[in-house]
């Protein structure tokens, strides 16, 4: 290994090697941090909201006729969604899960201690949610259609049972979610209610909320003028069975309009496509970035090589065989992408501690930096070995040639 | 020790084909100094090139210490090249990145020699041709004869059955390349083979065969009459 002589060789040209191995520092810190962002944006996309998704969809009912009754036309509603041959469960709900609309409130273990306060999203729906959802209930019971109470939007009267989640169940009882079962929490009006279940999991309508884990579901119709209908169907059925529940309901009652026909999918793909687009473009740039310095490490190589074709005839004519002059400008290459690298760990931790401080981000995982070095080091030795291979092809006859 | 039999070189492209060497055949015994003289463009340099395996020829058989080495492949020849020839370059060829302690490393590298024993006979090699106090300096850093004797260094430090020498002094001043011609002699001496291409016809006389090259073809191999004609020539 001539790693030495190829070191000093290098060091005695420091120009061009500091630039390429600057391109590549500064490329590396853009690259692992971009990364970060996207595998964290990534998670945040991926994270389960607790529901059947892929078999929700979701349909409001807004009433404008003299005659409209709403909780009438729900009830009804709701039988003929639950007899239609295809749908699992519909319920009345007042948001669902990943729509960045909702209510929040909190929830405390004595009434008027604030300060111990959980907070907590807010779902009203009726009897059906937990099945609608498909929600799994880990301890406890399932709402019964006598726990629903149907109240209009000014009333304070609450339902006095509530079904909420594994965690927000275990940082109000850190004993865990049987321990729950049974107890009575007080709402901030010092409203008195009885846990009777806990649910695996139901996400909060924002994703980006903090407490998105938190949620809660009383048993109440809202009546407001509008009932939002959650529908569960059967694995493969929604695309048939939408356009035909529209049809069915606006048909059922000419008293009102019917708007938001959506999917649980859609909706997610619109509540993250802020996250969704920063990650296409940040995989942009980290495409561009890659390319520009694969590109600059193949123009310094080639040019390294031309400038110095005698010099590899003379190696060749001295003993090289082909694999020893691939091998030179493989390792050439090796260490200036190793000098880049090595700086490009340091500003890489440098730049997320700027991230860290100035966005409130969290910090980079360390595996990401050696991580990033490899793939740096990769890059460098693929975009090398283009120009290597023909490096190696120089006749060994160019060592006599005056020219 | 060299045995060309009936070689030729053909050099084509899509255009032109151009005949380099025309049934060449010579023998070359051991410990033998011979010079290789001619005009430009005769084919000095290619029969430099064949005879060191940088080229390969288009007909004619080659035996290099008694083995064929006609269909030796590129790696099989580099590996000959590096353990059995030595090059001495006109415009000696150093790395000028390179000190010139590792310039003379280069073909020890080669042959996967330990570090040790490389750095021996680097300071052996140095030392025969006086600059191994100078062992850390870049070659910008010597005059040109200078450089010529760290490039017969470089070429004698594997310790080759035979050295190669394309025009070792036509880059030199008399005075220096007269030190050259003496350094190339005294090696020989010691029993290494040389076969040195060169113009100058006072170098030529000096070694015990000259064979002299005229359009492709060996014209003549009798020292006085090609001397002199070049003589008479210059």
């Amino acid at each position: 290994m001539e790693f030495g002589p190829i070191l000093r060789a290098l060091l005695r040209n420091k120009l061009g090697v500091i630039l390429i191995a600057v391109q590549i520092a500064f490329t590396m810190t853009v690259i692992v941090n971009a990364v970060y962002i996207i595998n964290q944006r990534g998670e945040l996309m991926s994270r389960p909201s607790g529901t059947d998704e892929d078999n929700l969809f979701y349909i409001r009912s807004i009433g404008f006729g003299q005659n409209f009754n709403e909780e009438v036309t729900a009830a009804d509603d709701l039988a003929r969604l639950r007899q239609t041959p295809g749908i699992v469960d519909a319920t009345v709900i007042n948001t669902v899960p990943v729509s960045n609309s909702g209510s929040s409130s909190a929830f405390l273990l004595e009434p008027g201690e604030l300060a111990s306060s959980v907070p907590s999203a807010i779902y009203y729906a009726d009897h059906g949610s937990l099945n609608t959802m498909g929600l799994e209930l880990v301890a406890g019971v399932d709402f019964t259609e006598a726990d629903v109470l149907i109240r209009e939007s000014s009333s304070n009267a609450n339902a006095d049972t509530v079904i909420i989640t594994q965690a927000l169940a275990e940082q109000l009882f850190p004993e865990g979610a049987q321990a729950a079962i049974g107890q009575v929490v007080y709402t901030p009006s010092d409203q008195a209610v009885r846990i009777i279940g806990v649910v695996r999991q139901l996400q909060a309508p924002w994703p980006l909320w903090e407490d998105i884990e938190n949620a809660a579901i009383f048993p109440e119709i809202v009546i407001d003028g509008a009932s939002l209908y959650l529908i569960r169907t059967e694995p493969g059925e929604q695309d048939r069975l939408m356009p035909m529940v529209e049809e069915m309901l606006g048909a059922s009652n000419e008293q009102r309009i019917l708007r938001q026909l959506r999917t649980m999918a859609d909706t997610r793909e619109e509540s993250y496509r802020i996250d969704s687009v920063m990650t296409r473009i940040l995989s942009i740039v980290i495409a561009t970035l890659v390319f520009i310095t694969a590109m600059g490490i193949v123009g310094l190589a080639v040019f390294s090589i031309n400038r110095r074709r005698r010099q590899i005839g003379t190696r060749r004519a001295l003993g090289a065989t082909q694999g020893s002059i691939l091998r030179h400008f493989l390792v050439e290459n090796a260490i200036i992408s190793g000098m880049g690298v090595i700086v490009g760990a340091v500003l890489t931790v440098a730049f997320n501690m700027f991230l860290v401080q100035t966005f409130n981000m969290p910090r980079i995982g360390w595996y990401y930096i050696p991580t990033g070095m490899l793939a740096l080091l990769l890059v460098g030795q693929l975009a090398v070995i283009g120009p290597s291979r023909a490096a190696s092809r120089i006749t060994p006859a160019l060592a006599t040639r005056s020219v | 020790m060299l045995k060309m039999t009936h070689i030729s070189k053909v050099f084509r492209t899509d255009l032109v084909e151009t005949q380099a060497l025309r049934d060449i055949s010579l023998d070359v015994a051991e410990g033998e100094f011979i010079t290789i003289t001619g005009p430009s463009g005769c084919g000095k340099t290619t029969f430099l090139n064949i005879a060191g395996l940088l080229e390969t020829w288009t007909d004619g058989q080659y035996l290099l210490d008694g083995e064929d080495v006609s269909r030796l492949s590129d790696y099989q020849r580099a590996k000959l090249r590096n353990q059995k020839i030595g090059f001495i370059f006109q415009s000696f060829n150093l790395m000028p990145d390179l000190n010139l302690f590792d310039n003379v490393d280069v073909p020890l590298r080669y042959r996967g020699m330990k570090a040790a024993e490389r750095k021996d006979r680097i300071d052996r090699a140095l030392d025969s041709v006086g600059l191994l106090s100078r062992k850390k300096h870049l070659p910008s850093q010597l005059s040109g004869g200078q450089q010529q004797r760290v490039a017969i260094a470089r070429a004698l430090v594997g310790e080759p059955r035979f050295l190669l020498a394309d025009e070792p002094t036509g880059n030199l001043d008399s005075n220096t390349a007269e030190g050259v011609m003496e350094l190339l002699q005294s090696i020989n001496a010691a029993g290494t083979t040389i076969i040195m291409v060169t113009h100058d016809p006072s170098l030529a006389s000096r070694s015990a065969r000259n064979i002299h090259f005229l359009d492709g073809y060996i014209a003549d191999t009798d020292p006085n009459t090609v001397v002199g004609q070049l003589e008479a020539v210059s």
